[in-house]
């Protein structure tokens, strides 16, 4: 039963042979399949709703993307417009220079793993992966088997090849999702948040799993998530996404030391870095950043950018690891609210004056009884941003 | 184990529930078991004192029945398959567009269709009659399936709409992004997704074109391809209160709805299901 719909490619003249495969694969595998996005605007409702916009992305083969920010940024779209299953309104994506815009999806080379899993609920688990060579390829029957069975011995399925979808767990029916994808040996294998629906054992689990297979396959993964860890632990390069734009696309460690702007500083990290609003003042001592609760004196490559906006009010950045806190002496005293043990460090939640401050101590340093805590903030380490966002240094 | 006795409320309302059940269940049941036995009496016993249980059981009432209905079953059985497969071809393409596409006129459309159902069907027949002569339809077969069309099209094109709406467009993206063109997702996935709504639809569609009385009545002359409703009609007299032969009334009822019945049990796992969503 299960060979049925071979019936087809067997009549049809096998010119193709078992190693040539599918044309498209081929290709794949002589070129560099470069993706890039070049000023991708995709609107909805006739405009009124902009998803993304001006999105600038390039891709290199075997690497891993990971598309981030939170919903509603135009991740999602930005995913489905490479995929094919949205039509940009402007812009162009080509692969490896060739103008895919205009291509229907099943044209395009590319494979798809959607946040809802989508198998084909009537189709047996061995139908589901093979579905797309049945479809998109001639290859002979006996080429389709060998490929379902190993792509189904990488993911740890063979025992499940003969049932139906329903009968799985979730995370194999992901798997189920991501084999129908590997299958077609793409160019390139986007995903859409694929194991939000996972729990968070099962997620970190597969996380590592699709890292490794995208390591042995070296094919780029483009990869949707809001969950900024996620994006962290698994992207070669990071494109962080807010209203529709391109915030900042850089390595896991650029976004997360060299935030491009307050939005990336504040969206990357968790706990969430300390935003600071503060007044540039001249003292005594040269330029410094009065905030409500302490006046914090600016650094010689600080001072030398904030020359200029003496008198107005700029963001003050710092992530929680650069609060020193200590029981004695320290620049300024903080009442202690919370103290969030995270594993091996404790996250300290703060408050001074009218403003929250987080910091990130070693697991128990700051006992949980504790009132007050004098605070160092190491200057160095800050990021300073105009009010509406801009990084200025 | 409770000390505290039984529950008053609960066993009354239990007894209250099982009451309501078996009276809907003996009302449904008694008529049945009475037309059973009638079409089992002789003529001289079921004008004498009503009892259930024959006392001469004959065949008589089947046997002249069934002669009398044969070929209009087999009219009935191709208006009922007809009607069914043309409201099919219609409503599967019509139902689908309604659920997925985007065009002018969309609601409007879908509640113009719907609103042909809110009419009385009979201030359709003399246009239809008029119409179906003028096509050359009339007292035809064909003509009795394009008729019939007028009442099911629009509950089919509601029930298959819903359906389609509610399968989840992922898998036609899926299906789209692995190879298929949105025509052979629709076929590939869409159509087998949607089998028990499908299958009740032309199920109902059936039964529309096997039950009706006034078109089947109205579009055919006795010459022409009545289905076996209007006999039955005949077997009561016409409505002329002329002596009744309930034996013969009574098995031909019965005949009539035992074939929607076998395929109501064979259909039955996918009719479940779509109601069931």
């Amino acid at each position: 039963m299960k060979q049925t719909e071979d019936t087809s490619s067997d009549t049809e003249p096998k010119q193709s042979g078992a190693s040539s495969g599918n044309q498209n694969a081929v290709d794949a595998s002589v070129s560099g399949n470069r993706i890039r996005l070049d000023g991708v605007r995709k609107t909805f409702n006739e405009g009124s709703v902009v998803a993304c916009d001006d999105v600038n992305i390039e891709i290199d083969e075997g690497e891993f993307v990971v598309l981030v920010g939170p919903s509603g940024c135009g991740k999602t779209t930005t995913l489905r417009c490479i995929a094919g299953l949205e039509e940009p309104d402007r812009g162009s994506i080509t692969v490896d220079g060739e103008d895919i815009t205009g291509l229907k999806s099943k044209d395009r080379n590319l494979a798809f793993v959607f946040q809802s899993i989508a198998l084909f609920p009537h189709m047996s688990v061995r139908k589901n992966i093979r579905f797309g060579l049945d479809m998109n390829t001639d290859l002979s029957s006996e080429e389709k088997r060998r490929r379902v069975e190993d792509v189904a011995e990488t993911l740890g399925l063979s025992e499940a090849l003969d049932r139906k979808p329903s009968a799985l767990s979730g995370g194999q029916q992901q798997r189920v999702s991501l084999g129908r994808a590997m299958v077609m040996e793409p160019a390139a294998f986007l995903l859409d948040e694929p194991f939000s629906a996972l729990d968070a054992n099962l997620r970190d689990h597969m996380r590592v799993e699709v890292k490794k297979i995208q390591r042995e396959l070296h094919t780029a993964m483009i990869f949707v998530t809001h969950d900024q860890e996620e994006a962290m632990t698994l992207g070669d390069k990071i494109v962080v996404m807010n209203n529709g734009y391109v915030q900042q696309i850089g390595t896991p460690y650029e976004i997360y030391n060299e935030p491009a702007n307050r939005f990336v500083a504040g969206f990357i990290g968790s706990p969430s870095p300390n935003l600071v609003e503060c007044t540039v003042e001249r003292t005594a001592d040269g330029i410094a950043l009065a905030s409500d609760f302490y006046t914090i004196p600016a650094t010689e490559t600080q001072a030398e950018h904030l020359e200029s906006l003496v008198g107005e009010t700029v963001i003050y950045g710092i992530r929680p690891e650069y609060l020193d806190l200590e029981t004695d002496r320290g620049a300024f005293v903080a009442d202690l609210d919370v103290v969030e043990p995270l594993g091996d460090r404790d996250a300290v939640h703060l408050s001074a004056g009218s403003t929250d401050l987080s910091a990130v101590t070693p697991q128990g340093e700051i006992a949980r009884d504790t009132d007050r805590v004098h605070v160092d903030i190491q200057t160095e380490e800050a990021w300073l941003f105009e009010e509406d966002g801009t990084r200025i240094v | 184990m409770s000390t505290t006795g039984y529950d008053a409320t609960g066993v009354t309302l239990k007894a209250t529930a099982y009451g309501v059940v078996a009276f809907l269940v003996l009302a449904n049941l008694v008529p049945f078991l009475f037309i059973l036995s009638v079409s089992f009496m002789p003529p001289s016993e079921f004008f004498t004192d009503p009892h259930l249980v024959p006392y001469e059981p004959t065949l008589e009432a089947w046997t002249s029945g069934f002669e009398e209905l044969r070929g209009n079953l087999v009219n009935s059985f191709l208006i009922g398959a007809g009607t069914a497969l043309l409201a099919l071809a219609i409503t599967i393409p019509g139902a689908y567009a309604f659920a997925r596409k985007e065009f002018y006129g969309k609601t409007a459309g879908f509640y113009a269709i719907i609103s042909a159902m809110m009419f009385p069907y009979i201030l359709l027949v003399i246009p239809i009659m008029d119409l179906w002569t003028a096509l050359g339809v009339y007292n035809t077969i064909f003509g009795m399936i394009l008729a019939y069309q007028v009442f099911v099209t629009p509950f089919s094109i509601w029930i298959l709409r819903d359906f389609f709406e509610n399968l989840p467009t992922d898998i036609e993206e899926a299906a789209q992004v692995y190879g298929c063109t949105q025509f052979t997702a629709f076929v590939r996935v869409i159509l087998p997704l949607a089998a028990p709504g499908i299958v009740a639809v032309g199920f109902l569609a059936f039964l529309t074109g096997w039950n009706d009385f006034l078109f089947a009545n109205l579009l055919t002359t006795g010459t022409g391809p009545v289905p076996a409703v209007p006999v039955l009609y005949g077997t009561i007299g016409g409505g002329s209160g002329e002596r009744v032969y309930w034996g013969k009334l009574m098995a031909e009822t019965l005949i009539i709805g035992t074939p929607p019945t076998i395929i109501y049990l064979v259909a039955r796992n996918y009719l479940e299901s779509a109601f069931s969503v």
